[in-house]
């Protein structure tokens, strides 16, 4: 699994050229290929009564986006780069998996704000619709909440939270395709409190001590591939401890693979990577299982 | 026969206005609304004149451009560039390219800036066409 094309999905507010530049180390790898995507909302240009289809907006909006993403491109262009575009009016999320399918894209960058409901790029739904649909990773960008300015380098300290899944293991080869791109990963399982209880202390242990090998396997694979890796054990609500754990790592990015679940008992029983996309002041990279 | 003359631009209307310039002309345009479907209709149908745009979804004008320079049958064609981008962010970007293992390609016979004025192309394309 390699990422040689992202598909860069913005809608400039916050979601930038300079949040770009920080996936451009992935160039180290594979990366070749950015394709721009703005989608022009259709509600914004739709008929209104006693207006009729605002097509003078459309082309307002079209051509702001297009004067962005050129001066976007000459700049990649100039660094070797190929560099597609999308802009188009409709639904976000439809749109979105069509053109990845067109472009064949490994990788769909999306933005999110931590900062609170009035500056989230885009709404909740959307994103978690994304995530549920998207047959390729999505990586959903966050700002830097602790320093305003700042910026993650996604790739660089990923965390990656198992639980030993078929996507959580296809997000592991996902990281080991890059060795030239990863400082670190580490590597976090959380057993919940039921997990781990037990007669005694000693089959506490070996629940833990279990888990640690499971996890140190994992690690040795990595580092077979030439990335340092590290194990670590947490215990309690899968959501919380996971943002600790990447926060006493200094991650830059939290790795997750998605459920299998259908989506009616996701939404009954809720989800930790959607919830963890959604909640978390981390990037976070949403692997698929194989559909 | 008259001459063709192949217009690969994803914006419609650029392809509208490029048509309806070639047509005056007396010369018969193809259309194509991508680099991948450029260079389909490219190779069903070798055409007298490409006017290339650069900023396009699946496949960039500055990969088509490449792939026409680099074969063969296709590199004596003519190629106008029609497009946003800078023609000084195209060539660094034909250089970085080559610097990066591919091979040199020439410069585009001639290149114009977005938005152009029809008797402008009009004339750049007839003396393309000679």
């Amino acid at each position: 699994m390699k990422i040689r094309k992202i598909l860069f999905v913005t809608k400039f507010e916050q979601l930038n050229f300079d949040d770009l530049r920080t996936l451009l180390n992935l160039r180290k790898a594979d990366l070749t290929n950015v394709v721009f995507m703005n989608v022009i909302e259709r509600e914004k240009v739709a008929m209104h009564r006693g207006r009729g289809y605002e097509k003078e907006e459309e082309i307002r909006l079209r051509e702001t986006a297009n004067i962005r993403f050129i001066d976007w491109a000459e700049t990649l262009f100039e660094e070797g780069m190929e560099v597609g575009v999308y802009i188009v009016v409709g639904h976000l999320v439809p749109e979105v998996i069509k053109a990845a399918e067109k472009e064949k894209a490994d990788l769909i960058v999306i933005g999110r704000s931590s900062k609170g409901l009035l500056e989230r790029f885009y709404s909740g739904s959307d994103v978690t619709e994304l995530i549920r649909r998207a047959s390729i990773p999505v990586l959903v960008y966050k700002d830097r909440a602790d320093s305003p300015g700042g910026k993650w380098i996604p790739f660089k300290r990923p965390l990656l939270a198992t639980d030993w899944s078929p996507a959580s293991m296809k997000a592991l080869n996902y990281l080991e395709s890059l060795d030239k791109v990863l400082e670190k990963v580490d590597v976090i399982h959380v057993a919940s409190d039921k997990d781990l209880k037990g007669s005694s202390a000693m089959e506490v242990q070996k629940t833990r001590k279990q888990v640690r090998q499971k996890l140190e396997a994992i690690c040795e694979r990595l580092e077979a591939a030439g990335i340092r890796a590290r194990a670590h054990v947490y215990v309690g609500e899968a959501v919380e401890e996971i943002e600790k754990a990447a926060e006493e790592c200094e991650s830059t990015m939290i790795v997750m693979g998605s459920s299998a679940k259908p989506s009616w008992i996701e939404r009954w029983l809720g989800s930790v990577p959607l919830a963890i996309a959604e909640k978390s002041i981390y990037p976070t990279l949403i692997v698929p299982p194989d559909k | 026969m008259s001459k063709k003359v192949l217009i690969v631009d994803d914006d419609p209307d650029v392809r509208l206005f490029t048509k309806t310039v070639i047509e005056e002309l007396g010369y018969e345009p193809i259309e194509a609304d991508n680099g991948e479907d450029g260079q389909k209709r490219l190779q069903e149908n070798p055409p007298d004149l490409i006017i290339l745009d650069v900023l396009m979804p699946r496949q960039s004008g500055i990969r088509l451009y490449r792939v026409i320079k680099t074969d063969k049958k296709f590199k004596n064609i003519p190629v106008l560039i029609l497009s946003g981008i800078a023609k000084k962010s195209f060539l660094r970007s034909q250089k970085a390219l080559a610097e990066f293992g591919d091979v040199e390609v020439p410069e585009p016979d001639a290149y114009l800036e977005k938005p152009v004025d029809p008797d402008q192309l009009a004339e750049v394309v007839k003396s393309l066409l000679g």
